[in-house]
Order: structure tokens, then sequence, then C-alpha cells
């Protein structure tokens, strides 16, 4: 087994942030093995800073009303309303389904939100639309299905 | 193993009689006869590479998946339990220095002067022009190592997941050449044979629609792409790639070779490519993902 690796994490290409974006500031991290892993970036392609205002993340509530399993993000509806009643259709995109599979979440756990009033943390679009990146979904039983930022309580 | 008194007879029967189906079980080879027929992994030994019955390392398996994915971890609470959970991506972006067998390898391709400023503005305009960003396939070698391997005698097929539409490709091994007559395409004409114990596979016939790599690598119809692959003692699959090119290239280009631990994920079906951000983007933030 090779012993020897090497901090690539300054390289350009396949291996290394472009543009110098890296999300949670991992980077190359030595193991005690002696085996240099260059930490996966966020996501397949665009960074989410490109469309969303990443350091406001804001809580909204409504009822979920349709979930689509779709790459490269799932994607989800809810009817969000507001103090006053009002009620805005929004869309939300969230991380891509082979991650969900991997973490164990199935289309299923997001479905049975449908019909539901639920509280969801998210990012939203820099441009005003009604368009954001889900990172937290609060069940009204009290579940959560979240993704694990240190910001996230 | 010494067993659990408490599992039932009934459940320890029918687990070891679907072991030993599963163990019986070979793909359907129309053009083999039953006396080359791959045998199971006969090879329980540590440090052993196991062989089909031609005695060439046997690279049938799944393997585990190489594309980035985002590199948060899940919280989930249930009935007031809160677990979080991440997964292991060291298949993706482990680079080791010494692997045994691999070639030389290079950061970039050297491309030649007069195509190096579209390959900057491709590479910067990313998320706009790759056409992988919009659900297109990223072809050989893009694509990667396969995520699955079926190991014929006279083919090989490669199995992959990729939201472009899980693609295939059937690998002759029998001898002959490259199709005369076949359409340029995205995973190009292979053929492959074996160097010693590494399976190398030949690739040509491309269009030249698609990246080589993440960072606007583009290529022209000439492209011809070598793939090698083979086994560690440990049963890792080793997955190294040169891309050939002497219309945009100076000289090959060779990626660094991938460690790819066996899998114990069924490979599935990717759910549809569907993109919906590239009208929204207001800047140029992006990441690589192979």
């Amino acid at each position: 087994m090779p012993s020897k690796a090497i901090d690539r994490s300054h390289y350009g290409g396949q291996y290394a942030p472009m543009g110098g974006y890296v999300k949670n500031g991992m980077f190359a991290v030595l193991l005690g093995a002696g085996v240099t892993v260059v930490a996966p970036l966020l996501l397949a392609h665009h960074a989410p800073s490109a469309i969303f205002d990443m350091k406001k993340p804001v809580t909204l509530t409504g009822a979920v009303t349709r979930v689509e399993w779709v790459n490269p993000h799932i994607v989800l509806f809810m009817d969000v309303k507001d103090e006053s009643g009002k009620v805005d259709a929004w869309k939300f995109e969230s991380n891509p389904p082979k991650w969900f599979s991997k973490v164990g979440v199935n289309r299923a756990d997001f479905a049975a939100a449908i019909g539901q009033e639920v509280s969801v943390l998210i990012v939203a679009a820099i441009d005003g639309s009604k368009y954001g990146y889900l990172e937290k979904m609060t069940f009204p039983n009290g579940d959560v299905i979240a993704v694990d930022r240190a910001d996230i309580k | 193993m010494r067993v659990h008194s408490r599992i039932p007879l009934v459940v320890l029967a029918a687990a070891a009689g679907a072991l030993a189906y599963s163990a019986a079980l070979t793909y359907s080879q129309e053009n083999v006869s039953t006396a080359t027929a791959a045998k199971p992994n006969a090879s329980a030994t540590p440090g052993t590479i196991r062989r089909t019955a031609d005695g060439h390392p046997d690279l049938s398996g799944t393997w585990t998946y190489g594309i980035a994915l985002p590199a948060t971890n899940l919280l989930r609470i249930v009935n007031g339990q809160t677990t979080r959970t991440q997964f292991d991506q060291s298949a993706r972006n482990k680079v080791w220095d010494d692997i045994p067998g691999a070639l030389p390898w290079d950061k970039a391709p050297s491309y030649k002067p007069e195509y190096q400023e579209k390959v900057k503005s491709l590479a910067a305009n990313e998320s706009k022009v790759d056409p992988v960003f919009y659900c297109a396939k990223p072809g050989t070698p893009r694509i990667g190592s396969p995520r699955k391997i079926i190991q014929l005698p006279k083919e090989t097929i490669f199995l992959y997941e990729d939201m472009s539409g899980d693609p295939y490709r059937i690998i002759p091994t029998d001898g002959r050449p490259h199709r005369a007559n076949a359409n340029p395409s995205t995973y190009g004409d292979a053929i492959g044979h074996w160097e010693a114990d590494t399976f190398v596979v030949e690739s040509t016939n491309f269009t030249d629609a698609t990246w080589f790599g993440e960072d606007g690598y583009m290529h022209s119809d000439k492209m011809r792409v070598v793939e090698r692959l083979w086994l560690s003692p440990e049963g890792n699959l080793l997955y190294q790639a040169t891309v050939v090119d002497p219309e945009v290239l100076t000289k090959p280009w060779t990626n660094f070779a991938r460690v790819i631990p066996p899998s114990n994920d069924a490979i599935e079906e990717s759910p549809q490519c569907m993109e919906d951000d590239g009208h929204r983007l207001l800047n140029r933030d992006h990441h690589v993902q192979r």
C-alpha cells in the first residue's frame, strides 16, 4: 500500500477548488496514515453562492405541495404563509439525490411532509425570486432532516 | 464464525441458500462456451488477486461511486433522537504518490498555444458553458471509473451511474479492431486487451462536444483515450486515464491514478437530470465534480 501522499490542495483541475470557493473551509486533511485527502467540494456544478445569499438563512413555514426527486438537486415546492396569511408559492432545491441516498434519506421521507405544515430553513435567491436552497426541514412532530452546517441549530 | 443462538435456523438456512444461489449465477454469455465461463471469486485469501478461469485478474464487481457530492453531513432528528451521518468520499479525491503500476502523471494537460485562451475562458465560465452542468453526457474519460464491471471471456462491460443517463460501455476483448463504420460518439469506440495484469482500454471515434476534464478541457474529434485498470492486492480497483489528442495537445496527458474501493451500494438508476439554475446564476462561482 502506498504510504507517501502529497498535499495537492493548491493544485487546479480535478482535485482542488476553482476560484477559491470552499464549503465549510474544508481542505486538505492529513490523516494519521500519511494520506492526504483533498476534501470533495460542494455540489455538482455551480456554487450555491452564485444564486443564494449564503449568509442569511431564513425560516419559512407552510405546506409542502410537491417533491421532485431529480438531478442535479432534489426539488420541493411549498405554499409559504407569511404573518398576514398571504400565501406564496416557493420552490426549493437541496442536495443531489445521490447525496441523500448515501446518507439514508429517501424521497418518501420528504414526501411524508406533503400537505403538512412544516418549517424550513433556507437561503433565498439574491434576485428576490421565491427560490431557495433548503438546508433544514422541521416536521410537525418535531422530526428534522438537515444539512449539518455548524450554523444550523 | 460464531452464530448467535437466537437467530432462527430457518433464517440461517434461507441466507445460506441465497448465498449459494447467487454464487451459482453467471451472466448470460451467448458467445462463450461453458468451458471458459467465469468462476465466482474463489480467492478468499487476503493479499491475492482473484482471477478468472483464463488467468486474468477479475475486475468484476461493484465499485465505489466516484463523483463529488456535498461534503456536508446529514443531521437527522427522529423521535427526539439526533444522528449525524457522513459517508466516505475517499474514492473521489485520494491522491497517492506512489501507486504500484501507475504511470507518471501531470497536474494539467498541455494545450497548444492557440488553444490556451479558449480553455481558460471555458474554465472561467464553466457554470454557463460546461455541457455537463446542463445534463449532457460527460463522455470518456470524464465519466471516470465504472460503478460496476462485468468481465466476460470475450468482452468486458462497464456500467456507470450518471445523471445524464447511466451509460454502459461494451469493450470487446477478442482481438477485433475498432469498428470501421461506427458513428462518432461521446463514449467512443472501445477495444480492450491485457498487458500483464493491467486491463487496457483504447477508445477512439469521439465527437468533439465533450470535455475530457473539468477545467474547460475541450478536445478534437481526433482524441483517443487509453484507460488502464488493475487490482491491488488489497482488493481495490485502480483506474488511470491518458488522453491523446495531437490536434489540441502538445503531448498526451495522463491524469493521476484513482484508488476505487469495492462498494456494497448496488448501482441504481440515476434520477432524471432537470437543470433549472442556469438562468439564475449571478456570478461564475463553481466547483469541479470529477
